[in-house]
């Protein structure tokens, strides 16, 4: 009865909430729109909701614009796959092997934080202006988050079940397998996650910047011939982008973690 | 789950195949190598073109679908880059085999020691006072009249230090000012027309469209600045990098050649341009039928090249070593 009526609270909290989300949505399109039309801003600059749509729907309609979202599809999920393999054998070696840790704590906290951007110059010499310059740039700045993570995810282990295991005669690859993995898993998840938004966000810039093929080169030429409501148009399309990506994530995130706590809270108590 | 690990790693293990096969047709030219089966017995080469996304180029895309290239024995694939500072690196390493690049920056090259040699003419100035694809614009109803009112005003340009810089000190000199007064500022052509607009710059050293954009805003023209440095100023050209041209001058002479031809197809039609602008960029059609086509000869202006260094010499732009122009054009 009474889990009952919780489920029946949490689906009309659900339900208010989608319908926050919608008129927030709602408002802020018809702003979009307004601000324009009452010349606040200049059409020409900006123009108004209802013209990029309008636009939006032109480039729906061009086949080049697929082609070039495949393009951008293709290196971020090259890029992040590269970025996420790399990443968790990288971080789970450097853990297992003694002192490895130690020595190069250093060198990643200086690698780190530097901007994938300042490696373009870098990526064209080495790749022209390829998908291979783009997938440089996704691979670098999406790899550290995935790294970090793992580096967390392996720290947490419980000293306890580490040792139970070394005396339950575990060898090292049964004790990654079933001590150390279970436990860097929800980590290893939060760092994909976070890498897959970044490795959309580097994918579009490495192609507006380098002029790979893709949405952001697209972007580009719009952007240079003047054709605004196209621009914006694309600019939305990334937005969405962004936005299934993160969706996506945490579907597979909520998927791979369903016995973990995190993701089965409220039932467990 | 395991089913859906499963589609994860085949839709993975596709991508891989299919970036495996876009990448396994350029690996063969990432050397530097065109695909090519024996140039001299006449077969056909494939070049790759690295060109930026402008008016500038139309000739070569319209080269490419007439056959004028495959005649020569060429087959060119043209790439986009967002700008010269992709294409000069990406043709010396190899990664294209020809590129499109403005005179000043080959020049800047050249006498910091980047191995370029230009090949064929690109795209010249009109040499037009007033109709010209360039312009120094102020927005409508500015006080600034002339190139001379421009003393302490804020003018934006594309690239500072370059050829559109240079261009626009030589037209307040010569309207009787001092350009040393005048403070640029950097500022992608596109964003230009809103920056003039708000009054964020006093005046704009703008190429089309954007140039059409600011007329039609109802802004003016006060200079040519291209027009001023010289009657018939060679603004761009193509080029490669000295040791291709080293390795393979018939595959070069070929490339001239059908360029040479590509550009006088162009000028003689002007129509034909204006519809393949359209397949490679997104200029609206209103806006198109407003935009000033450059020039395109077949052959470089020497003179306005010399024109174009001293002025380069004169503001220090190549304070290693002057930029040897025997060299540097074909």
């Amino acid at each position: 009865m009474k889990t009952a009526k919780e489920t029946e609270g949490a689906r009309a909290g659900r339900a208010v909430n989608a319908a926050l989300g919608a008129a927030g949505l709602v408002g802020f399109l018809a702003l979009g729109e307004a601000v324009p039309r009452l010349g606040l801003v200049k059409e020409a600059y900006f123009p108004p909701t209802s013209r990029i749509a309008e636009a939006l729907g032109q480039e729906l309609g061009d086949a080049a614009f697929w082609t070039a979202l495949g393009d951008t599809l293709t290196g971020w999920a090259l890029g992040l796959a590269v970025a996420v393999a790399a990443g968790i054998v990288v971080g789970v070696t450097v853990s297992v092997v003694p002192y490895l840790r130690e020595a190069t704590a250093s060198t990643i906290e200086f690698l780190r934080p530097i901007p994938s951007v300042a490696l373009i110059p870098l990526a064209v010499l080495l790749f022209g202006t390829e998908l291979r310059s783009v997938l440089l740039l996704v691979v670098y700045a999406s790899f550290w988050q995935v790294l970090i993570q793992v580096l967390y995810g392996v720290r947490d282990v419980d000293p306890v079940a580490e040792e139970t295991a070394r005396s339950y005669g575990l060898g090292t690859w049964a004790r990654i397998r079933h001590v150390l993995w279970p436990t860097a898993l929800p980590y290893v998840m939060t760092g994909v996650r976070l890498a897959a938004a970044v490795a959309l966000i580097l994918a579009i810039t490495g192609e507006l910047v380098i002029g790979a093929p893709g949405l952001g080169s697209r972007l580009a030429v719009a952007q240079n011939s003047q054709a605004v409501p196209e621009m914006y148009a694309l600019v939305v399309v990334t937005g969405l982008l962004g936005l299934l990506i993160n969706g996506g994530a945490r579907t597979v995130e909520r998927r791979a973690l369903a016995w973990h706590q995190s993701v089965r809270g409220e039932v467990a108590v | 789950m395991r089913r859906l690990l499963a589609g994860l790693a085949a839709g993975l293990l596709s991508l891989t195949a299919a970036a495996c096969g876009s990448s396994g047709n350029s690996g063969s030219s990432g050397g530097g190598s065109p695909q090519q089966d024996g140039s001299a017995s006449g077969s056909t080469a494939t070049v790759r073109l690295g060109v930026i996304p402008i008016v500038d180029v139309a000739p070569v895309y319209l080269g490419q679908k007439r056959g004028i290239y495959a005649r020569h024995g060429l087959k060119l694939e043209l790439t986009t880059a967002q700008g010269g500072a992709a294409i000069v690196p990406a043709v010396v390493s190899g990664q294209f085999q020809f590129g499109f690049s403005n005179v000043t920056t080959l020049m800047v090259a050249q006498s910091n020691g980047v191995p370029v040699k230009a090949v064929a003419n690109g795209a010249a100035s009109t040499g037009v006072v007033g109709k010209d694809f360039g312009a120094l614009t102020v927005k409508k109803g500015s006080a600034i009249r002339s190139a001379k009112d421009l003393d302490g005003k804020k003018v934006a340009v594309n690239t500072l230090r370059a050829i559109n810089e240079l261009a626009v000190r030589e037209s307040v000199r010569r309207a009787g000012g001092d350009p040393s007064k005048v403070r640029f500022v950097e500022l992608a052509f596109d964003q230009m027309p809103a920056a003039l607009d708000s009054g964020q710059i006093d005046a704009a050293m703008v190429v089309e469209p954007a140039l059409a954009t600011i007329k039609s805003q109802g802004g003016t023209e006060i200079a040519s600045p291209l027009v001023d440095v010289a009657g018939n100023l060679t603004v761009a050209m193509y080029f490669t990098s000295r040791q291709y041209a080293e390795r393979e001058p018939e595959l070069v002479k070929k490339f001239q050649k059908a360029t040479a031809e590509s550009l006088a197809y162009a000028g003689e039609h002007p129509d034909e341009v204006r519809d393949i602008v359209t397949t490679y960029t997104k200029i609206p059609a209103s806006l198109l039928k407003q935009v000033i086509l450059p020039k395109w000869p077949a052959e470089p202006d020497r003179n306005s090249i010399e024109a174009l260094r001293k002025l380069g010499e004169q503001d220090g732009l190549f304070p290693k070593q002057t930029p040897d122009l025997d060299a540097l054009l074909p």
